[in-house]
């Protein structure tokens, strides 16, 4: 069901791609094996600053409710009807959600399938404003379009994380991550240590990759669609409070190249989520035999991102998502109003390579606490040379 | 310099405003029960009744617990008509001060009572109590929560309560309202003259409807303690999905309070949803556990919920785990379950004796 709700998400956009078809791209494939049959990048059209101007006005005000003005103003209509055909699906599949979750009385039976389609919903109405901005914003698409990301065969992350949560006395951690890929198999173990040691969640990524570049693949595809089964393990150690969470989850994480929409996107991406986590929660009362807690969760997320140009290399790129997950440091959002607790949390997070080796992340979340970081990477690329540009001419 | 300093202070206040959405009812409960006029200041101990009206020569108190504490400070000796609504029928008013005398005034409905207090210039304390209060022995209390749009109907419940002879009072896990305005939680009371036992209750999310809170000048604390025969019941204010800091330092006094007694813990939202996925919990699963933790630690007996309009009985951190939330607000589909409220049965040395659920029917 919630495999149906992510379909159908993508579907929306790519229907919409169908439904407006004229200006539509050819498929990426085509793209990169007959450069010669389109426009060269340099060749095409592109906005005066004033236009640019007049175009991200018009996607704000009115573009923050009818999506695609800013795309319609710079003469994309194509693009711009397909965005605000975005917006539509988007909406229809939150008031969908929203109706199941609201006429069964968040039943126990409906309540999952109900909040993944409207998160999926949610993510698609955002996903299109914010298309429509960075379409309307953008100097050079092509200048993302002909970036292609390669997949790293091995990325190490080290960074500092700083957690302000009033209920905790922790805020201080280490991070480390390392991701190894082989074919389409990925492994990425990561962990946070708490500076004084009373906190410390460990965990184990394995994914296979179903659809997208690979690190041996050496015909990249322009258009970085991606289609992941993950499965992961998670473990998180509260000393002080005498308590361990334990999870395993099931997830399908994915990403979609918003160059499939319209050729002002390219560089841009929305990723989506969905799975579900099954926990188990074992506490270390001393004098008392507590038995363990079970609970299980809903993993949904969607995102929002653009990869840099200019100076950076490949893989540097910056996003802004939402996470249902109420599990990790973030938590679920907590408000002052009535909604309180159901949402998970939004975050952004940034990634820029000095060279095709090196870079560094910084990221931000606030859930039920606030989470912010910096890393610095270190990666492998995949085939070629490393970190070489995928150019389409 | 000066600017980024500025920055840096701003983003911090708006952080701690993100991150501690109940704060400002957890600071508004230590002011509840504490009122002054030209002539009289009055102080409810520990907050336990809310100062509804204080004019000259009248105070009228809605009681949040069984019993409370009264402390009067007179600038001259007068005559003070004290009422006491949402009170135990039995209840008496007596001085534990021995200048000041207390004598009955009238008996409205069961749940409102009125005294003509003689009081000396200075200081007097009073107490409230029901004459078994400080007895031991079993006795039955009921749960309903999230009566929200269905105040409407919420007769038919209290008419079934009613009929429950041996329940003393009726206790709530919050969400009496839609959105927690005056009018609406002025119906409620008004409702409650329906009741024949006091209904006792925190907020639920549904109360924080309007800016700022309303809930506590109408009904009193969101977290408070209050014993009764023995049995120790903590009220905490989860409608925000998360417990304020302040309120955690409150329940380790509490919980310490309570040890070695019957303890009953009731709250809206509650720490884990037995179905997970809907997350109808705190918003954090590592707070959820941390809080169970530290209630499985201190020995609590019983914990009780309401905001999943169903009824759930399971266990956490091994304590036993009640959702009711009966009261009438749009109910879980399919669980076959509807209007209900609890009938639980409770000694301070036995712990819990039993408990069970009455369904209302339409038109009970």
């Amino acid at each position: 069901m919630r495999s149906c709700a992510i379909l159908t998400f993508f579907g929306g956009l790519t229907l919409s791609q169908h439904a407006t078809g004229a200006d539509a791209l050819p498929k990426p494939r085509e793209q990169s094996s007959s450069p010669a049959e389109r426009t060269p990048p340099d060749k095409e059209p592109r906005p005066s600053d004033a236009e640019r101007a007049l175009a991200t006005g018009a996607a704000v005000v009115p573009g923050i409710v009818v999506h695609g003005m800013g795309h319609y103003v710079a003469g994309e209509s194509g693009t711009g009807t397909r965005l605000l055909i975005g917006e539509g699906v988007g909406f229809g599949l939150l008031f969908g959600g929203l109706s199941v979750v609201v006429a069964t009385g968040a039943s126990k039976y409906f309540v999952g399938p109900g909040a993944a389609t409207m998160v999926v919903g949610a993510g698609l109405f955002g996903a299109s404003f914010f298309a429509d901005v960075y379409g309307s914003v953008s100097p050079d698409a092509d200048a993302a379009g002909r970036r292609s990301r390669p997949p790293a065969w091995m990325e190490t992350e080290l960074g500092y994380r700083h957690v302000s949560d009033p209920l905790f006395a922790y805020e201080d951690f280490v991070f480390q991550r390392v991701s190894m890929q082989a074919g389409h198999l990925r492994l990425t173990p990561s962990a946070w240590f708490s500076a004084d040691g009373d906190n410390a969640r460990y965990r184990v990524e394995g994914a296979y990759r179903i659809l997208g570049a690979i690190p041996s693949a050496l015909d990249r595809p322009v258009l970085n669609d991606e289609l992941d089964a993950v499965l992961g393990l998670v473990q998180h150690r509260f000393v002080t409070e005498h308590f361990t969470r334990s999870s395993m989850e099931l997830a399908v994480d994915t990403r979609y190249d918003l160059g499939h929409v319209g050729r002002t996107l390219r560089g841009a991406f929305v990723e989506a989520g969905v799975g579900y986590a099954f926990g188990r929660i074992d506490y270390d009362v001393q004098g008392i035999d507590v038995p363990a807690d079970f609970d299980d969760l809903l993993l949904a997320s969607i995102g929002f991102g653009a990869v840099f140009r200019g100076m950076s290399h490949p893989g540097s790129e910056a996003r802004i998502y939402y996470d249902h997950r109420h599990d990790d440091y973030a938590g679920g959002l907590v408000l002052t109003g009535i909604p309180s607790g159901v949402a998970g949390h939004f975050g952004a997070d940034a990634r820029w390579f000095f060279t095709p080796k090196v870079g560094v992340s910084v990221e931000a979340e606030i859930g039920a606490a606030l989470v912010a970081g910096i890393s610095l990477l270190f990666r492998q690329s995949g085939a070629g040379p490393a970190g070489e540009e995928r150019r389409v001419e | 310099m000066r600017n980024k300093l500025w920055g840096l202070v701003v983003a911090s206040v708006l952080a701690q405003g993100c991150v501690r959405p109940a704060k400002e009812r957890a600071e508004r409960d230590q002011s509840v029960g504490v009122a002054s006029s030209g002539e009289l200041g009055v102080h409810v101990l520990h907050g336990l009744a809310a100062v509804r009206e204080l004019e000259p020569g009248k105070l009228v108190l809605w009681s949040s617990a069984p019993g409370f504490e009264l402390e009067l400070d007179a600038r001259s000796a007068m005559t003070l008509e004290l009422s006491i609504q949402n009170c135990l029928p039995d209840v008496e008013v007596s001085s534990l001060e021995p200048d000041a005398e207390v004598s009955p005034r009238s008996v409205e409905p069961s749940t409102r009572k009125s005294w003509n207090l003689e009081l000396p210039a200075g200081k007097s304390r009073f107490r409230l109590a029901a004459p078994d209060a400080d007895e031991r022995g079993d006795f039955h209390f009921a749960l309903m929560s999230d009566v929200q749009e269905a105040i409407d109907r919420v007769q038919d419940i209290y008419r079934r309560v009613n009929d429950e002879p041996d329940v003393r009072f009726l206790l709530g896990a919050g969400d009496l309202t839609r959105r927690g305005t005056d009018d609406e939680l002025g119906r409620f009371r008004d409702e409650l003259e329906g009741l024949e036992v006091p209904y006792y209750t925190t907020l639920g999310n549904h109360e924080l409807g309007t800016h700022p809170v309303r809930y506590q000048d109408w009904f009193g604390r969101g977290n408070f303690q209050f014993v009764f025969r023995g049995v120790f019941f903590t009220m905490l204010d989860s409608g925000s999905a998360t417990l304020d800091p302040l309120v955690y330092d409150w329940l380790d006094g509490w919980l310490a309070r309570a040890r070695g007694s019957t303890h009953v813990v009731a709250m809206h939202i509650p720490p884990l949803d037995p179905t997970g996925v809907r997350n109808g919990a705190f918003a954090s699963r590592g707070e959820a556990a941390a809080l169970l933790a530290r209630l499985a630690e201190n020995g609590v007996d019983l914990t009780l919920y309401g905001h999943i309009h169903s009824y759930y009985e399971f266990q956490n951190a091994g304590m036993p785990a009640f959702i009711s939330g009966g009261g009438g607000a749009i109910p879980e589909r399919f669980d076959h379950i509807g209007r209900h409220f609890m009938v639980i049965d409770v000694d301070a040395d036995r712990g819990v004796v039993g408990t069970r659920v009455v369904k209302v029917e339409p038109g009970d």
